[in-house]
């Protein structure tokens, strides 16, 4: 694969992300399914190291943990962090474990919202800022809502991928 | 033919009299029926008056299509634009009339509350994020907003208090938001009590007024006021702001004290348009 190759094919899944991000942050928010908004960056991420490996995963995760940090109130950084560790994650076991398809994404997916609510979850248990119950509750509800967005996220990043340079293999 | 008008000249004038005797006493019997000949010559005379208006009309279009659908085609496009342009204008005047109507109620609070400095701003963003209730503004440090700004709509009902500010934004953390805690003030009784916010009524949009005195006498529909004290004692929010009335009072988990469940008189979800105070008088 060229540079130029290289270039085009990660601005394509960057202009791939701008739909993405806007649906979660100007569509989405106006309104709520159970009391909650989806949670769509993440699912992006997955997406993208589901059908490019873990590698190439672990970058995205960056780009958009950057961008998702922005976004979002919170400790700066640790979106950073943890997206692109999901990517790499999510990327792996794709990979070698599950299928690089929609069930994979959907797995992987799974998975990383229970990371990332998990986290959020522990910290606030820790803190003892509120009972359990209400923030299982309130985690329960955003990975159901946001996994409803999986087949849209996932169908986005196919489409682009198919049309994408692909990596040489000698 | 000289000898034949010569010799029936006088019968020929008598028919032509008595033609037109005929028809005009046939004329004025039947009122408005053509006379015979009329009719018989019409009768004829149609279909070739018809063929010649519909050639006409062929050739008056042929030539409106040739020689003036350019200029129709322009007078179309102009019209088309001067409607859009109408259009927008009517949606800009809506726009600024929803404004003014805003600033108005705004000058009546800001007569009543001159301690008051403000600083107009327009939500640009609401939050997306879960675990937090906020709200992005246009406005930032070089507007001299700063974090722990109170922000109120436009009847002085309490919105939030900044949280983060950046050079021309900042996220407003609402009235509902879980990590907000400031002092409380029943409007009737004058009892101190705190504000914050919960997991469970963040996403029904509430908030709960705890640590209520024992021999609290409070109500629902009773208005709750800010009392100007953040958790501690000192005095960082403006007092008297309006964050929202009684819905109905519950006991603790530990059933040892009351709290209220408050609805915030500020619509939240449909905010288009906030001020900020940056400055306030303590006294």
């Amino acid at each position: 694969m060229t540079r130029r190759d290289f270039l085009t094919k990660w601005l394509a899944y960057a202009l791939a992300l701008l739909p993405v991000w806007w649906l979660e942050s100007f569509v989405c928010s106006r309104f709520t399914v159970w009391g909650v908004h989806p949670m769509l960056l993440p699912l992006a991420a997955v997406a993208v190291a589901v059908l490019e490996g873990g590698t190439a995963g672990a970058g995205f995760g960056l780009a958009v943990g950057i961008l998702w940090d922005a976004m979002t109130p919170g400790v700066p950084g640790f979106s950073v962090v943890l997206m692109a560790c999901i990517g790499l994650g999510a990327g792996l076991l794709a990979q070698y474990a599950l299928r690089q398809d929609l069930l994979g994404c959907f797995l992987c997916s799974l998975a990383a919202l229970a990371v990332i609510d998990g986290a959020r979850v522990g910290l606030r248990l820790l803190w003892r800022t509120a009972p359990a119950a209400e923030l299982f509750s309130l985690a329960g509800r955003e990975i159901a809502w946001s996994l409803c967005f999986v087949p849209l996220v996932y169908l986005l990043f196919r489409w682009v991928f198919r049309r994408v340079p692909k990596a040489t293999v000698i | 033919m000289k000898d034949f008008l010569k010799n029936n000249g006088v019968l020929i004038l008598i028919a032509a009299v008595l033609l037109s005797l005929i028809t005009a006493v046939v004329s004025y019997t039947f009122g408005g029926v053509a006379d015979p000949i009329t009719n018989v010559f019409g009768v004829i005379a149609t279909p070739f008056r018809n063929a010649f208006h519909a050639m006409v009309s062929w050739s008056e279009g042929v030539y409106s299509d040739t020689f003036e659908r350019e200029s129709m085609e322009a007078e179309l496009s102009a019209l088309k634009k001067e409607n859009a342009q109408l259009r927008r204008q009517a949606l800009d005047v809506e726009t600024t009339k929803q404004e003014n109507e805003r600033l108005k109620t705004l000058l009546g609070l800001r007569q009543e509350r001159q301690d008051f400095e403000w600083t107009d701003a327009k939500v640009t963003a609401h939050g997306s994020y879960n675990w937090a209730a906020t709200l992005t503004v246009n406005k930032g440090t070089a507007s001299e907003v700063q974090v722990g700004d109170c922000v109120v709509d436009q009847y002085g009902y309490l919105v939030g208090v900044v949280s983060v500010t950046g050079l021309n934004w900042s996220t407003v953390r609402t009235v509902v938001d879980v990590d907000l805690e400031m002092g409380g003030l029943i409007a009737r009784t004058d009892e101190a009590a705190i504000l914050e916010g919960d997991f469970a009524l963040m996403g029904q949009g509430k908030l709960k007024l705890t640590y209520l005195p024992e021999d609290a006498e409070i109500l629902p529909g009773d208005t709750i006021l800010t009392s100007g004290l953040k958790s501690g004692d000192e005095a960082t929010y403006p007092a008297g702001l309006v964050v929202g009335t009684v819905d109905q009072l519950l006991r603790d988990e530990s059933g040892m004290s009351d709290y209220a469940v408050l609805t915030p008189s500020s619509e939240l979800n449909g905010l288009e348009q906030v001020f900020i105070i940056t400055d306030f008088s303590q006294n």
